[in-house]
């Protein structure tokens, strides 16, 4: 009864496209069929996070006339008028001439959004359409049946912190579906199984750490409505990628930010304690004067680009989004990819339910409509552009403007090797803590459930600690880690669900499994 | 045996992001906070559930019942998904603005309906959260089994199935197990079950399922009684908790010292008793809108007097003072005349005694009877009762009965004009509470009733001497009681099991990371507690930071803050602890608050009323010996 046609893991901007262009499409076919998303977070939106920059052209396409629609979300979108390139000395800021800035970085004309707010936007249209969403439901496991994928695994509820059933036990429910499309974000549960089974890219995955603050300031401040900024430098080692960004956000909020590439070397870099370096710099603590912090989160971001994209395709089996790794670290924009991948993989899904069938091969029709929309061309363009920057912003510049005439791959490894024992930054703590941060990102878990990040071999946390000093300690936002003598201790309940410690544990000794489903943070303009 | 569950949508006060805050009012945007279902309310579920497990009658089902806007179907999905089998929305705007009045009379219009046609008379119970937490006020189920004339059995806990249903509730006097005699009867529950969790098949299968929609036509409702025609009272004001804690802390280099400071600032009693003093009224001849004098609903067990309405009388004197007229004291019990001159000391110029058999322990049924009776008779114009279980069981229930308005759980009453839509009001009583989840306060007025009533809540209000020249005069009144008002068997009532859990405590030493290791934890607070608990009056319990709990210094239980206990006790310790938010937000609400900290930047000292900053390992031998000596002197 009530079979499902498509279950989408992920409430996400790939998510809901892939959801509202499927069920538009058989809507338009006359098709009765059931699309389903399913989400981990409490409300959709809760668990997504974004610098915020967004190309609003793929939803002309996704949903026509939506800029005509009465939504907070439409009328208070703050359309981006004058957009400003900064490099950052200790003291000092240098606006880039816009002459010498890629066009592939300019954003005059683009919208400055939260990707929450982006998120419960598309889940009404979506619902509109005929989707059903299911918020708070927490997937686990992927279900492998002879190399095709069945559907998923719920999370067990109710188990107590040693594992126990409680007397509200409810075994983890399976949900099957003709197709399932992996929406869950960058190193999602579900999607981290399927690359396992299905195969990954030529170059392993790597990642950058966002992390994020929406900041109130006070009425008649002087920064605009209407600008965002992007930075390079300080408080970044020249070794260290990444730069930061403020962004008008609309009611005198501004998000604030910090992209740091997760291939640091520096053992005790601390992404939380750098945005507040990154605040005290004299032109940011100028901009942001009276400001108030009124929420934080982080994210990870997937840059391998073309190179580490893994098998897209499985029979009965999808991947979107940032699960697939669909960023574009040229112009450093994930989101139209998200929506747009979303969109593709809802034309094929589409294409392959009207042929009555969901093998691979019925959903071949997604990559090539990737390749069709640019995505891939796009993607392969940039091919070698994260890669410039294997040693920092300062020697991957000129090479970057190269790269995409290097006709071979620049190799990349997996963002942990790069840390290094004896590389250290010593910061000397500045500004909010991390129990703040944590508190400003709502994030909740059930104190006595079984933690959700699992500790694979207790021996390699104090080896880590005698050889790196337990990086950990510092890069995990939410100070989830802490060692107490010789005892790795985890406080599940700060998780930030940004997955930054399964990339850059030096031992890869951190298992990052679900939660009850509704936990985690509670980004509500993020 | 079928089960009607009461459920209601309140926002979610338990997670309040920064951007709901309107700081220049000091208000709360509402709008902002997520909806979800009151927490109550999932454990009346969960009762409900174990209801039609353990007594499966062929057929029976659990129905969930609630009044609100069309979005409030949000909760019902919820409570299919979690395994109701049926969901009934009541929602109209002729409903909108109702308080608790006109609420539980549409909910019991509802009941009605479903009791005719959908269960038609097959035997049935009702089952909600004890309250919500929004309006925190316990008034809407009493009222609902009011109208409907229904046993009420409060405060349970769970629910036994060994020989038909019985029930353990917490009573006046300890842990009862009560079997309800008569069908259907209105549980409400305050236990914190494991509930139920949602199904996602459920969940799916549950959108699918059509919702009983009512509107106030569909369950015959009386336009004049419900939504905000229907109201007995109405918000005049809100506005911000005026004393927001602002605290600033007065620092010690010495034991000694502190130790003195604390215990003469610990007995001084609670700091609110003197916060509030309403300024006296002048009626000066002006003819006052309501009519009577100012009651007091007079609470005993075992010829003891409760503290609580001692503290009603001595206000009572100052509000019957401005408006010129007596003040009665309402005495139901059995063989309890002689505490009426001691009520007459403390402020009463008439005792209202009720002195029945039937009267001996509290059942809501011949209580609210009594009172009811002697209400309707006499018609104070005020009436004021303890904010204690029992009177949150029996105020709500007279109030209904007796047609008059109900505001719950005031922190300040003052006689006022009011002048609303051109009338003015004179010489009323103005109301005034704390409201979701004490983040707002709200000052209510009562209307369409000729009895203003509410509930304080102990030590609110200060007891004055007694002055025992003072006299009066004694009513008997001989309540129309009978057997048939006996609705419950109490099948025993076993002693409370010792009050235990630092929730509970007036009195928490708490240590954080600051202090080490496991051994100093075990030494020092250990220590301290004993020191203190032979010195001060109250209930002594460890308690402890998230870190230190999970350093292994103490189990799960004695975790204070966001993830662990809530606590509000009169005296808070915090030493060793640095003060982050996630433990600030558990223990803001304490009274006084000490702290030690080896930092003197430690952001626990802006949350402190006395500081100390020392090292731990000399300061607090120091602090257990000067608050040992204290116990001689």
């Amino acid at each position: 009864m009530n079979a499902i046609d498509c279950l989408i893991i992920g409430g996400g901007p790939a998510g809901l496209a892939t959801a509202i262009r499927l069920k538009q499409r058989l809507t338009q076919a006359g098709r009765e069929a059931a699309v389903v998303v399913v989400e981990k977070a409490a409300r959709l939106g809760y668990h997504a996070l974004s610098g915020g920059v967004f190309e609003t052209a793929c939803l002309d396409e996704l949903v026509p006339g939506w800029a005509q629609l009465d939504d907070p979300f439409v009328t208070e979108m703050v359309r981006i008028e004058q957009d400003d390139l900064y490099f950052l000395t200790e003291k000092h800021a240098h606006l880039v001439p816009r002459s010498l800035v890629p066009a592939a970085m300019h954003h005059t004309g683009d919208a400055a959004i939260s990707l929450s707010r982006l998120a419960a936007w598309l889940g009404k249209l979506a619902e509109r359409e005929g989707v059903e969403i299911y918020t708070g439901f927490a997937a686990e496991r992927l279900l492998l049946d002879g190399g095709a994928v069945r559907g998923v695994k719920l999370v067990d509820l109710g188990r107590g912190r040693d594992g126990t059933p409680k007397k509200n036990f409810l075994a983890g429910e399976e949900i099957e579906a003709r197709v399932t499309v992996l929406a869950d974000g960058a190193r999602g549960v579900l999607s981290r199984q399927f690359v396992e089974a299905f195969g990954g890219g030529e170059n392993p995955q790597i990642y950058s750490l966002g992390i994020k603050q929406l900041i109130k300031l006070p009425a008649g401040h002087a920064f605009g409505g209407k600008r965002v900024i992007h930075t390079l430098g300080y408080p970044n080692r020249p070794d260290v990628f990444g730069g930061g960004f403020l962004y008008s956000m609309g009611h005198d909020h501004v998000a604030l930010g910090l992209i740091l590439g997760l291939d640091w070397k520096y053992a005790d870099l601390n992404g939380q304690l750098e945005l507040e370096i990154f605040k005290g710099h004299p032109f940011m603590a100028d901009l942001l004067k009276g400001g108030q912090v009124v929420a934080a989160g982080a994210k990870t971001i997937p840059e391998g680009g073309y190179y580490a994209l893994p098998t897209l395709t499985a029979d009965g089996g999808v991947l979107v989004g940032d699960a697939a790794g669909f960023v574009n670290m040229e112009k450093i924009k994930g989101l139209h990819y998200a929506i747009r991948s979303g969109m593709c993989a809802g034309d094929a899904i589409a294409d392959a339910l009207a042929q009555g069938n969901a093998s691979k091969v019925a959903l071949a029709g997604y990559r090539a409509r990737l390749e069709e929309r640019g995505i891939l061309s796009d993607m392969k363009h940039a091919r070698n552009y994260r890669q410039s920057f294997k040693h920092g912003t300062m020697a991957g510049a000129p090479l970057s403007l190269l790269q995409s005439w290097l006709p071979f791959r620049l190799a990349m490894e997996q963002d942990h090797l790069a840390t290094r024992a004896d590389a250290r930054l010593n910061r000397v703590k500045t500004g909010m803590d991390k129990p703040q941060f944590t508190s400003l990102s709502g994030a909740m878990h059930r104190e006595d459930e079984p933690p959700h990040l699992r500790i694979l071999d207790p021996a390699a946390c104090v080896e880590c600690a005698n050889v790196y000093g337990s990086p950990c300690v510092h890069f995990c936002p939410g100070e989830v880690y802490r060692m107490k003598g010789t005892e790795m201790i985890v406080s599940h309940t700060n998780c930030l669900h940004d997955g930054s410690c399964q990339v850059k544990c030096p031992m890869q000794n951190i298992l990052w499994t679900v939660p009850e489903g509704g936990e985690g943070p509670r980004f509500r303009a993020m | 045996m079928h089960a009607i569950v009461l459920v209601k949508q309140v926002p979610d006060v338990s997670n309040i992001p920064e951007e709901a805050w309107d700081r220049e009012k000091g208000t709360l945007r509402r709008g902002v906070l997520d909806s979800v279902l009151n927490p109550l309310d999932l454990h009346a579920l969960t009762l409900a559930l174990d209801l039609r497990q353990a007594a499966p009658a062929a057929g029976s089902r659990v129905l969930c019942l609630t009044m609100g806007p069309p979005q409030a179907k949000a909760i019902l999905f919820e409570c299919l998904a979690r395994g109701a089998d049926e969901a009934v929305l009541m929602t109209d705007r002729a409903f909108g603005g109702a308080d608790t009045w006109a609420t539980a009379y549409a909910l019991a219009r509802g009941i009605r309906k479903i009791e005719r046609e959908l269960f038609r008379g097959e035997p049935y119970a009702i089952v909600a959260g004890m309250q919500s937490v929004d309006g925190d006020t316990a008034q809407v189920p009493a009222q609902v089994a009011e109208d409907l004339d229904l046993e009420h059995i409060a405060y349970a806990q769970a629910l036994e199935l060994t020989d038909g249903v019985v029930i353990r509730r917490i009573g006046p006097t300890g842990m009862e197990t009560v079997r309800p005699l008569a069908r259907p009867f209105l549980v409400t529950v305050t236990a914190c079950t494991q509930p139920s969790y949602r199904s996602f098949h459920r969940s799916r299968a549950s959108r699918r399922q059509a919702l009983l929609e009512w509107n106030a036509q569909a369950i015959e409702a009386d336009p004049q009684r419900i939504g905000l025609p229907g109201s007995r009272t109405q918000v005049f004001r809100i506005f911000s908790p005026s004393e927001e804690k602002h605290k600033s802390c007065r620092y010690f280099t010495d034991a000694a010292p502190l130790a003195a400071a604390v215990r003469e600032r610990y007995l001084q009693g609670p700091a609110q008793a003197a916060a509030v003093q309403g300024r006296a009224y002048e009626l000066d001849g002006k003819q006052a809108s309501y009519h009577g004098d100012v009651w007091v609903y007079v609470e005993q067990a075992e010829g003891q007097i409760n503290d609580v309405s001692l503290e009603l009388l001595s206000e009572a004197r100052k509000l019957a003072a401005d408006l010129k007229v007596h003040v009665g004291a309402v005495l139901p019990g059995h063989n309890v005349g002689s505490l009426a001159p001691s009520l007459m000391a403390q402020g009463a110029d008439v005792v209202y005694l009720a002195d029945d058999p039937l009267l001996r322990h509290f059942r809501p049924i011949p209580y609210k009877k009594t009172v009811g009776e002697l209400v309707v008779k006499y018609r104070p114009q005020i009436m004021l009762f303890g904010a204690t279980p029992l009177g949150r069981e029996l105020a709500p229930r007279v109030a209904y009965g007796s047609d008059a308005g109900l505001t719950a759980d005031c922190t300040s009453l003052e006689i006022d004009d009011v002048e609303r839509s051109g009338v003015t009001l004179t010489a009323i009583l103005k109301q005034t509470r704390p409201a979701l989840g004490g983040n707002i306060m709200a000052t209510i007025m009562t209307k369409g009733s000729q009895t203003q009533m509410a509930t304080v809540r102990p030590g609110v209000f200060k007891a004055a001497a007694p002055d025992l020249t003072r006299a009066g005069t004694v009513i008997r009144h001989a309540p129309a009681l009978s057997e048939a008002d006996i609705r419950t068997d109490i099948l025993s009532i076993a002693p409370l099991p010792p009050r235990s859990g630092v929730a509970e405590a007036e009195i928490v030493v708490s240590g954080g990371r600051g202090l080490g290791a496991r051994v100093r934890y075990e030494r020092h607070l250990r220590g301290l507690a004993a020191a203190i608990t032979g010195t001060l009056p109250g209930r002594v319990e460890l308690g402890a930071s998230r870190m230190a709990v999970e350093d292994g210094f103490i189990g799960h239980d004695h975790q204070v803050g966001q993830t662990g206990q809530t606590v509000q006790p009169r005296l808070y310790f915090a030493i060793g602890i640095s003060g982050a938010v996630q433990h600030v937000s558990g223990m803001q609400n304490a009274d006084i608050v000490v702290a030690i900290n080896k930092d003197a930047h430690a952001r626990i000292f802006n949350y402190a009323d006395f500081g100390m900053v020392a090292d731990l390992e000399t300061a607090l031998p120091a602090l257990t010996e000067a608050f040992a000596a204290g116990r001689t002197t």
